[in-house]
């Protein structure tokens, strides 16, 4: 840690920890429901908690990027932040409106449409408090010393990550065109500009962990981003096969959809090789882990299974099936919450100054949650291909279909049980690491490979 | 070998291009959605139950166009496959029908809210989705065992829901399939009219038909043989 108000991301992290826990908790409420076990349906209705699972995901992951903004830029621009107090009152400012949402989830307050739940008035609070954001890091960037590829990728994934909240806004009565702004929102996100975050973070970490030259990561940043966003933009299009949109789309969205996994697979060969490449070993071998972790599982969930179900002759069956939650559930634990976890582990050490980054229970929670997560995906898949099978090929009753597939949620909460071990390990390692009172030192990272002598990275990048 | 600027350049022109063409194609999208989406029957009724589906989050639990979660079923043709009288049903109390069996929140609709949510399933149900949802292309088709008697709309609508004939439709109540042969018309009229009064403990609700067709109903089912 260079710069005094790096530490700041630290809350951020925090807020994570707290918000990812409370995740799990009503995702375990939901699979119970699906065995039966609706205990809690009087106080927590089945939609009560779905809002508020996705939600918290959504808010935890948007405090997480934010947080690795504010740790990444200083270095990056080689200069304070430029309003740190801003930061701190974002944040708070942030926590209070997500609080308000949920609550307000309980009680029937919300609008009711997947993702973007948050109740209206609070939407306008959400836009200003990433705008706020947005202004801080910009400015940073601004006045900064050294403008880098890495953080201009960064800075405009934010930037456009905010602009494209504003369609979702657009009042209509029409369902078709309420659906068709909706995934400007979620899609254009999630397979557009927050994989752009995605990049700049990850070129971010490599660069710190594998030390090969910066030039060689940052040419390679811009090949990825190209292709995503050359696949994920018209891809939209395998949204608006069903909802009462042009035929044209099925063709649009088939065919760049395709091209998607392209992306995903370049991302994941490109972690892959540079960490490689670099040939020298960073300390912190656990974040190093996350991060090819991460470029790899968003291949298999994002890449792979998305790919696995995109084709409109195929999704014509599975679309609005659990084939959906299979997908979704690895997707976003490859791409966001490990690249989450990723940027956590590498700045834990640097922002507490205690390096846990090999205890045993750092090893554990990498390895037991992935593998909890590739179980619950496969829970997921079983449950869903029955469910098309029967209902959707052989027109049995929905009713008595989930009746059938009950079993595969029993194997479902008990992946998910491997997979919160895993995650309460990653939460303990950040407790014990403790509070954010690293001394702040003018060399940074003491093990930053990219901090050598030039001669050295020389030989490293060629 | 690509140098660092001919991948921005890469980068740069395709975003760009394909940015250009996803806003032309969503302009050509919103020309032909008024057609295809039959825009000019949104009454004040559809927009109102529009205005409840999403203020209650029913997306929550069903879905619509096939969006929306996998807990309830799929709603987007529900007023042609269960009829008004199922909907309103189960927009009184949900757990008439399903007794024991997953739960719905029970609302308390008005008449006239229960009404725009009807009319804006029949408008959802009228739109164009390039086929979806699909026809289960390996169901069976139900072979009546007497075709000079047939089947009721509202059988198809309704019994169903619970019931099965020839393997097709629910669980809930016992399979009707040679129910002819088990119960006369008198009982089977006396059992429509008012499930509970023959058999306090039964799970099946009172469902108020009009005679005319309950008589349908019995004919049909005194020919299951």
């Amino acid at each position: 840690m260079r710069y005094e108000s790096q530490r700041i991301a630290w809350w951020f992290f925090a807020t994570c920890m707290l918000l990812f826990g409370l995740q799990i908790v009503y995702g375990f409420i939901m699979a119970f429901a699906h065995t039966g076990h609706d205990g809690l349906h009087a106080f927590i209705p089945f939609h009560a908690a779905r809002a508020t699972h996705t939600n918290l995901l959504v808010m935890w992951l948007l405090c997480g990027f934010m947080g690795s903004a504010y740790f990444i830029i200083p270095e990056e621009c080689e200069t304070e932040l430029v309003w740190p107090w801003l930061a701190k009152l974002q944040l708070a400012a942030l926590v209070a409106v997500g609080v308000t949402a949920i609550i307000g989830f309980h009680f029937n307050w919300w609008e009711g449409r997947k993702f973007l739940e948050i109740p209206r008035p609070l939407d306008y609070l959400v836009v200003i408090d990433v705008l706020a954001f947005i202004a801080n890091i910009g400015m940073t960037v601004w006045r900064g010393r050294r403008l880098t590829t890495t953080s201009m990728v960064l800075f405009f994934g934010l930037l456009m990550a905010a602009l494209l909240y504003l369609p979702g806004m657009i009042p209509t009565n029409n369902q078709t065109i309420d659906s068709y702004w909706r995934w400007w929102v979620v899609h254009l996100w999630v397979e557009g500009v927050w994989e752009l975050i995605m990049g700049g973070i990850l070129a971010f970490l490599l660069i710190k962990l594998t030390g090969v030259d910066r030039e060689v990561i940052e040419k390679w940043l811009y090949v990825i981003v190209g292709f995503t966003f050359l696949s994920g933009i018209l891809g939209t299009g395998h949204h608006y096969y069903w909802i009462g949109t042009p035929r044209y789309w099925l063709v649009v969205g088939g065919v760049f959809s395709a091209l998607e996994p392209v992306a995903f697979l370049g991302m994941a060969i490109y972690a892959i090789s540079m960490a490689r490449r670099g040939g020298r070993n960073h300390p912190n071998r656990v974040a190093l882990q996350w991060s090819i972790g991460c470029a790899v599982m968003s291949f298999v969930g994002a890449g792979f299974l998305g790919f696995a179900h995109t084709l409109p002759q195929v999704n014509l069956y599975t679309h609005g099936t659990l084939i959906t939650a299979m997908h979704g559930h690895m997707a976003f634990w490859g791409a966001y919450a490990m690249l989450v976890l990723a940027m956590i582990a590498y700045t834990l050490p640097l922002l507490t100054g205690r390096n846990l980054y090999d205890s045993t229970a750092s090893v554990f929670a990498f390895w037991t949650a992935n593998i909890g997560m590739i179980a619950m995906t496969l829970a997921f898949a079983v449950a869903g291909i029955t469910q098309v099978v029967l209902e959707r090929r052989l027109g049995m009753d929905f009713l008595q279909v989930q009746t059938e597939i009950q079993v595969h949620f029993w194997g479902l909460i008990l992946a998910a049980s491997l997979f919160t071990l895993g995650i309460l390990a990653f939460i303990w390692v950040f407790i014990r690491s403790g509070w954010p009172v690293a001394r702040v030192s003018a060399k940074g990272d003491a093990s930053d490979v990219s901090a050598l002598p030039l001669a050295d990275q020389a030989v490293q990048g060629a | 070998m690509l140098s660092k600027s001919q991948a921005r350049t890469f980068f740069i022109s395709g975003t760009l291009a394909c940015a250009v063409a996803f806003v032309g194609l969503t302009l050509d999208t919103f020309r032909r959605i008024p057609a295809q989406t039959r825009a000019a029957a949104i009454t004040p009724d559809v927009a109102r139950g529009k205005e409840l589906w999403d203020h209650n989050n029913c997306m929550g639990c069903h879905s619509l166009f096939g969006e929306g979660a996998y807990y309830a079923p799929e709603l987007t043709k529900v007023y042609e496959r269960r009829g008004e009288s199922f909907i309103r049903g189960m927009l009184t109390d949900p757990e008439a029908m399903f007794k024991g069996q997953r739960k719905m929140q029970k609302y308390a609709f008005s008449e006239p809210d229960k009404a725009a949510l009807v009319a804006f399933f029949r408008w959802t149900g009228q739109v164009d989705l390039n086929g979806f949802p699909a026809k289960p292309p390996l169901a069976r088709q139900a072979t009546p065992s007497r075709r000079d008697v047939p089947q009721p709309q509202i059988f198809g609508q309704l019994c169903i829901v619970c019931h099965s004939l020839a393997g097709q439709g629910g669980n809930v109540g016992p399979a009707l399939d040679g129910v002819g042969n088990r119960r006369d018309a008198e009982y089977l009229r006396r059992w429509l009219r008012d499930p509970p009064a023959v058999k306090p403990d039964t799970r099946m609700p009172k469902l108020g038909l009009p005679d005319s067709q309950i008589d349908e109903l019995v004919a049909f089912l005194e020919a299951q043989r």
